[in-house]
């Protein structure tokens, strides 16, 4: 088989969803940078497509911390048998028998259990803006830039712990 | 020929406090997630493991969760119908996702 099911729902994590998740960021920043509604237009329509855009992302991120935390992480932590001595099949093991690989549980995979739930968070309060305020939420400067510093936030928790997440998959693949 | 008439999009809402606890409501969750993730670290509190085979980073989200919720709820019952400052409130809420932000990033965890 050319994937085994491990990898194919880490694929689907960090692939499939957390990188849907960093387009969904990316283009509800740059809606709300660019798509200033004129005195004169319709808000609404633009706001509509915000608001998709947004919800959108928040679903992506929730199932993207989720699906990592209950699937993704159990067999990275599982614990090998005594006398094991190849460890691929056990990542967190793998890392941590090379002092120059072990950062990458101590601090890319600890970063990953946590900050990304963060992001999640954050995203869901715009998410909810942009459905509940759609007439509003692009023509209100306030709101505008609440949800602007938020979605940066949440763009640059993403894109880092995805980074690890490319690191730590790099040295002990799931596979 | 029969015409079909689009019902209007409800009301925009009047007041901004829902939009305002939403907020609030993300920067307590966070903050909920860097202080379980520091009280673990610091062995003050351990969140016990949800899912076994995950270990208690299922404890210590699930329960992050679960106060952004609460607090989003709390917030949005009592804000819904008024008018906040964005100014106090959104600086709290920047605060908070600051703290949270620290106290999830590991080589904080050696100065405890």
């Amino acid at each position: 088989m050319l994937f085994s099911e491990r990898s194919i729902w880490t694929m689907v994590h960090g692939i499939g969803l957390g990188g849907g998740a960093l387009l969904g960021l990316a283009a509800a920043l740059f809606y709300l940078y660019a798509a200033r509604p004129a005195p004169s237009s319709d808000a609404e329509t633009g706001s509509r497509a915000f608001a998709t855009v947004t919800a959108f992302t928040a679903v992506m991120l929730w199932l993207t911390v989720i699906i990592g935390t209950y699937i993704i992480f159990p067999p990275y932590r599982v614990t090998p048998p005594p006398g094991t001595t190849d460890l691929i099949q056990f990542p967190r093991a793998l890392i941590l028998s090379n002092p120059s690989t072990a950062w990458l549980h101590a601090f890319a995979m600890e970063t990953k259990e946590h900050m990304p739930w963060i992001a999640s968070m954050l995203t869901t309060a715009v998410a909810f803006i942009a459905v509940r305020y759609r007439r509003t939420a692009l023509s209100n400067p306030a709101m505008r830039r609440m949800a602007f510093t938020l979605l940066g936030v949440s763009f640059a928790v993403v894109t880092f712990v995805s980074l690890l997440g490319v690191f730590v998959n790099k040295v002990a693949p799931l596979d | 020929m029969a015409t079909v008439s689009r019902s209007q999009s409800p009301a925009p809402a009047d007041t901004n406090g829902a939009a305002m606890a939403a907020v609030l409501g993300g920067g307590i969750g966070s903050f909920a997630m860097g202080a379980f993730v520091l009280l673990n670290e610091a062995g003050l509190f351990t969140a016990p493991a949800l899912y076994g085979p995950a270990g208690g980073v299922t404890g210590r989200t699930t329960f992050a969760t679960a106060v952004w919720l609460l607090a989003w709820g709390v917030l949005h019952a009592r804000w819904r119908a008024r008018e906040m400052a964005y100014g106090p409130v959104f600086t709290w809420t920047v605060g908070l996702v600051v703290l949270a932000i620290v106290a999830t990033f590991p080589p904080v965890w050696g100065l405890l």
